[in-house]
């Protein structure tokens, strides 16, 4: 069961998730990266939802067991967009807006119809399998694609220092999780780590994102030089 | 045309190695699972 240590991460990371959508409102930059702020806002509604199902059906709830993943794929799906949003800045100068979108939709076509292959000959709780292997599979897309992003930045030098700040954390955050799910299947008996870990894991995005809003105006830049070398 | 066919590639090429690091992280599955969005604690897994 949870203690007071687990419930005030939790409300830690609802607070700061608060916070990006208020600091991103008060830079004025909410409609700029509104993809940030949606999966910032849906995360938000999710921790709330979440605890409201909690309190209500107890943590071995169908009710609550059920919230809890599909809230879950829900908001990968936001994550995913988030990313994208970011590929769009990035590659922005390119010209290649529409490839970014055309390339987001067919990956998320590929992921579900790879997800649905996993599961397709599940007859019990098909949609329930389906929602959680989507989850878990757009997850490590996103991992990838997040990494993929990075070197985009460090080729085309990419110098906005709040979009640099957003990937960088994006990588730490994805790459955290993964590092936390691998070292769960090799050591399980340091579960009681394994358990606790994702919940600090969680704040750290936002306070990222929220330093990012704070510290950095829209025409902050980077020296090229300060991110990589690279010979050309 | 061929650069509609290269994003289909790349899209084909980044779910395949998305996978493909599913399968190694995931190598020595012991049950547990990968739920990396929001606050909240996860259920417990039903097996």
């Amino acid at each position: 069961m949870p203690g007071p240590f687990d419930y005030s991460i939790w409300i830690l990371c609802i607070l700061l998730e608060a916070s990006v959508v208020v600091c991103s409102l008060l830079r004025r930059s909410f409609r700029r990266y509104f993809t940030l702020n949606l999966y910032m806002l849906a995360s938000l509604a999710t921790g709330v939802g979440r605890y409201v199902v909690l309190a209500r059906s107890g943590l071995n709830s169908d009710e609550y067991t059920y919230f809890y993943y599909y809230s879950d794929a829900i908001l990968t799906i936001c994550l995913y967009f988030a990313l994208m949003g970011l590929y769009s800045f990035v590659l922005e100068e390119l010209g290649a807006a529409t490839y970014v979108r055309t390339f987001s939709m067919l990956l998320l076509a590929g992921t579900a119809l790879f997800s649905y292959g996993v599961i397709h000959q599940s007859e019990n709780r098909m949609l329930t399998l389906y929602v959680f292997e989507l989850s878990q599979n757009l997850y490590f897309v996103g991992l990838v694609l997040t990494y993929l992003l990075w070197g985009a930045v460090l080729k085309l030098r990419e110098t906005r220092a709040r979009v640099i700040q957003f990937i960088l954390s994006l990588g730490v955050y994805f790459s955290l999780y993964a590092a936390n799910y691998a070292l769960d299947n090799i050591y399980p008996n340091l579960n009681y780590i394994w358990v606790h870990l994702p919940q600090l894991i969680s704040t750290l995005l936002p306070i990222a994102w929220c330093f990012a809003f704070l510290r950095f105006s829209e025409d902050a830049r980077l020296a090229p030089a300060r991110l990589a070398v690279i010979p050309r | 045309m061929s650069r509609k066919l290269a994003v289909l590639f790349m899209a084909m090429v980044v779910l395949a190695g998305a996978m493909g690091l599913k399968t190694i992280v995931a190598g020595r599955n012991n049950g547990t699972v990968m739920m990396a969005n929001g606050a909240g604690f996860p259920p417990p897994i039903r097996k």
